[in-house]
């Protein structure tokens, strides 16, 4: 059950997570240090694109718990993206998108990032 | 037994050679010309000798000294003996008198004098013959043995020929035999093995040893080629004994002579040898390293320690490949440095490390600069401070996979010969399985551990969930609860809030294993103390999420349904803190109640306040309220799909009117058929709420 993999990528001051297969107890340290790479190097604009993210349990959606306040603090946000309805559904009964902004596609999300920068 | 006997050996010389004496000093003065007499002498002297050397043989033989102390003791035989003979040159006594061709002892004193000097004088020859014997056994070749057995037969030949009773023409014999004596003395004079085994300083004990020892078997062959006291009184005392020492005495100068040259020769070796030697015993050391692998930090230390014994290295550390990373990037951790500090191995790695460690890696094998200052690959190296003239790199391969590197240097050039070269890496080979050894050990240890602690954890999880159902009369209750293999979080309880309010609450605290428990246990003590002070669901929730906000640690959070009944006016309040919507089902239609709600611990009170909903159902007589975790929605059958929340609400829409106890039985079980045979991988609990209505209370 271990599919998990993370893909980073960089653009336009933004640092773009694409997560994919399962995340949950035994693959959430692998997204925990991909977190901690990015605020080790003070990269705090981050978005979590969840395209091809098939599942996540309570324990990998305690990781964007364990680091969102640090990278608030930092002027930065964690935006995730692309959700399937399903994982959205996960996110949604525990209230997250009250706490994250979630946007349909990632370019909206990387967008909002420049915008924050302009003003 | 065996001390009878080497009594023996000592009291019946001593007598024979007194009965000797005597018959020597009444055939002096009697001159007794009786061939019996002649051959009794002979007879008891040689007797006398053969049980004087087998005296010294077995004695010998419980000793095993060194070599070096071996001949120190012979030369203090030959010294003494010498000595001896010295001596006797002081007694106007001591000298014989040449009568018709034959010497006659001047006196019966003459006689004692040479008697005891020729008996001393061949328990020196026996003593040197034994001496030499265990000198050219060492390490012997298939020929050895046997050329030794030739010399000896050779001395003994020749001795034996001038045994009285042999007739003069066979005792060409004895020429003969003598002559081969003198070219086997030479022949087993080669058979110096014994002096590469000496250390440096037995060696130059050796030298002395040796040149004083050729130099009195040269000295003892003079005196017995000249007219001296010490040669009349062999004649006169025993012919065959006279050959026996005079062949020894020319054995021995030779053999001596020749460990002289031999041991001058391998004295310049002598501190490589010794170096081989003892790489030898720290590899012979290995297996203490092996049994080190219980203490990690003292392997790793025990093996930069022999890295400078087994080479001869000026410092050397150990690094390892670090685990328990994700993929990409495999850092290099030093767990082990000797006369290196941790600045200086980051200046090396700066200068000249990493590209050397890629070398390494490409080509799996040990890498050796011999000259710092010349190889094009170490030029920064150079100009760096550090006091390296040489070094080697050595790869740690577990199954042709890397572990770690081993570095040795020294501070000068050319310091590392082929033979440091593979010395280091077998012990690197040795290396790597200790450490893979060891690794596994610590690993097992965690397992076992683990293993531990989440059997505590499962019993204290047992535990904290209610032993019993509580009973209404309106009110059916029915639950089930299953953890799954590993500890999970999912946790239900009830509370009599008052007479007539009940409260129940479904929740799953984020996480597995012996955390999990812990929350729950802390959810427990909340949700028991706080819901008899808040009565409604969202109070309480909001008074819970400040509490834990504070006690959980950042990823943790926990999501939960809290309702409360009340059982005599049949009102559900309900609010949903992030948990899955319960399922109500009323008069044939079934539904996810799914109000607004945040999970506990994710957020301040404000917004959790602002975000929380709280409902309310009048529960009509047959309502059924369905609390669930998401083990039960997100149960996957044999092809991996997911049941889902839409799935669940379908076979819970299926229930016929009956008991809670069998719907929940009927759901349990629609719930585990679709699952198949897989195993559940999360904990799955259920709570089933009938509301029997006002009317079943009796009037």
């Amino acid at each position: 059950m271990s599919d998990f993999k993370i893909h980073e990528r960089e653009g336009a001051g933004v640092s773009v997570l694409e997560l994919k297969g399962y995340l949950d107890a035994h693959t959430a340290p692998e997204l925990e240090s991909a977190f901690q790479k990015l605020l080790s190097t003070k990269k705090y604009n981050i978005v979590v694109n969840c395209k091809d993210l098939s599942y996540i349990s309570s324990a990998g959606l305690g990781v964007f718990m364990a680091f969102i306040e640090d990278v608030r603090k930092n002027r930065g946000d964690i935006k995730l993206t692309n959700m399937s309805p399903k994982v959205y559904n996960v996110f949604d009964l525990l209230g997250f998108p009250i706490l994250y902004e979630i946007y349909k596609e990632e370019e909206e999300a990387v967008k909002r990032f420049n915008e924050v920068k302009h003003v | 037994m065996d001390r009878l006997k080497r009594i023996l050996y000592i009291f019946l010389p001593i007598v024979f050679f007194l009965f000797v004496f005597v018959l020597d000093v009444v055939n002096r003065s009697y001159r007794i010309e009786e061939e019996a007499v002649r051959y009794t002498r002979e007879f008891l002297i040689v007797t006398a000798f053969l049980l004087l050397y087998l005296f010294m043989e077995s004695t010998g033989k419980r000793y095993n000294r060194g070599s070096a102390k071996e001949i120190g003791r012979l030369l203090v035989g030959c010294i003494a003996v010498l000595g001896w003979i010295g001596v006797n040159t002081l007694f106007p006594a001591a000298r014989f008198v040449e009568q018709e061709g034959a010497f006659v002892p001047f006196s019966a004193t003459t006689i004692l004098f040479s008697e005891i000097l020729c008996i001393a004088v061949g328990i020196f020859s026996i003593r040197m013959v034994l001496s030499i014997r265990t000198l050219v056994m060492t390490k012997p070749k298939r020929g050895t043995k046997r050329m030794f057995a030739f010399l000896l037969i050779a001395v003994l030949l020749s001795s034996g020929a001038a045994l009285p009773f042999i007739p003069v023409d066979i005792a060409v014999v004895g020429s003969i035999a003598f002559g081969a004596g003198i070219v086997l003395s030479i022949l087993n004079s080669f058979k110096q093995n014994w002096i590469v085994y000496l250390s440096r300083r037995e060696k130059i004990y050796t030298i002395v040893y040796s040149l004083l020892l050729f130099l009195g078997f040269v000295g003892l062959n003079i005196v017995l080629n000249e007219r001296t006291f010490l040669r009349s009184s062999l004649e006169y005392f025993s012919v065959p004994l006279s050959r026996f020492v005079q062949l020894n005495a020319i054995f021995g100068g030779v053999y001596f002579g020749m460990s002289l040259f031999s041991t001058l020769f391998h004295l310049p070796t002598a501190e490589v040898y010794e170096r081989k030697q003892f790489e030898l015993s720290s590899l012979h050391n290995l297996s203490r390293l092996i049994n080190q692998v219980f203490d990690f930090h003292d392997l790793v230390n025990t093996v930069t320690q022999m890295t400078l014994e087994v080479v001869g290295a000026k410092s050397a550390w150990l690094e390892l490949v670090q685990e328990e990373k994700g993929e990409g990037e495999r850092p290099l951790h030093v767990v082990s440095r000797k006369n290196i500090s941790q600045e200086e191995i980051e200046i090396f790695n700066r200068a000249a490390g990493n590209a050397l460690r890629q070398v390494v890696l490409d080509s799996k094998k040990v890498l050796s600069i011999d000259n710092v200052a010349t190889d094009r690959r170490t030029k920064e190296l150079k100009r760096s401070d550090l006091p390296v003239g040489s070094l080697l790199t050595v790869p740690l391969l577990s199954h042709g996979e890397l572990i770690g590197f081993l570095h040795a240097t020294k501070d000068f050039a050319g310091g590392f010969d082929q033979d440091d070269i593979e010395v280091l890496t077998t012990f690197c080979d040795n290396v790597t399985i200790a450490i893979e050894n060891s690794k596994l050990i610590v690993r097992s240890i965690e397992r076992e551990r683990l293993q531990q602690e989440m059997m505590v954890a499962q019993q204290m999880q047992r535990r904290l969930l209610p032993q019993s159902l509580p009973v209404y009369e309106n009110v059916e209750i029915a639950a089930i609860s299953e953890p799954s293999l590993e500890v999970g979080g999912d946790y239900f309880d009830f509370v009599r809030i008052d007479d007539e309010k009940l409260g129940v609450v479904v929740g799953d605290v984020s996480g597995k294993g012996v955390s999990a428990a812990f929350y729950m246990a802390e959810v427990k003590g909340i949700f028991q103390s706080l819901s008899k002070v808040y009565p409604m669901p969202k109070e309480m929730l909001i008074h819970a999420n400040e509490t834990l906000l504070g006690s959980l640690e950042r990823k943790a959070f926990i999501s939960m349904v809290y309702g409360i009944i009340d059982t005599k006016r049949g009102i559900l309040y309900y609010s949903r803190a992030g948990h899955c919507p319960p399922i109500y089902l009323s008069d044939g239609t079934s539904e996810l109640l799914r109000p607004n709600g945040l999970g506990l611990g994710l957020t301040n009170g404000r917004l959790f306040e602002k975000s929380t909903e709280e409902r309310i159902i009048r529960l009509k007589t047959g309502d059924i309220c369905v609390f669930y975790t998401d083990g039960l929605a997100e149960a996957r059958n044999s092809s991996g799909v997911e049941l889902g929340y839409e799935g669940l609400l379908e076979i819970a829409k299926d229930v016929k009117p009956s008991s809670a106890h069998d719907i929940k039985q009927h759901i349990w079980s629609e719930v585990r058929n679709y699952m198949g045979g897989s195993t559940y991988t999360d904990d799955m609990t259920l709570v089933v709420i009938k509301w029997l209505g006002t009317s079943a209370r009796p009037a």
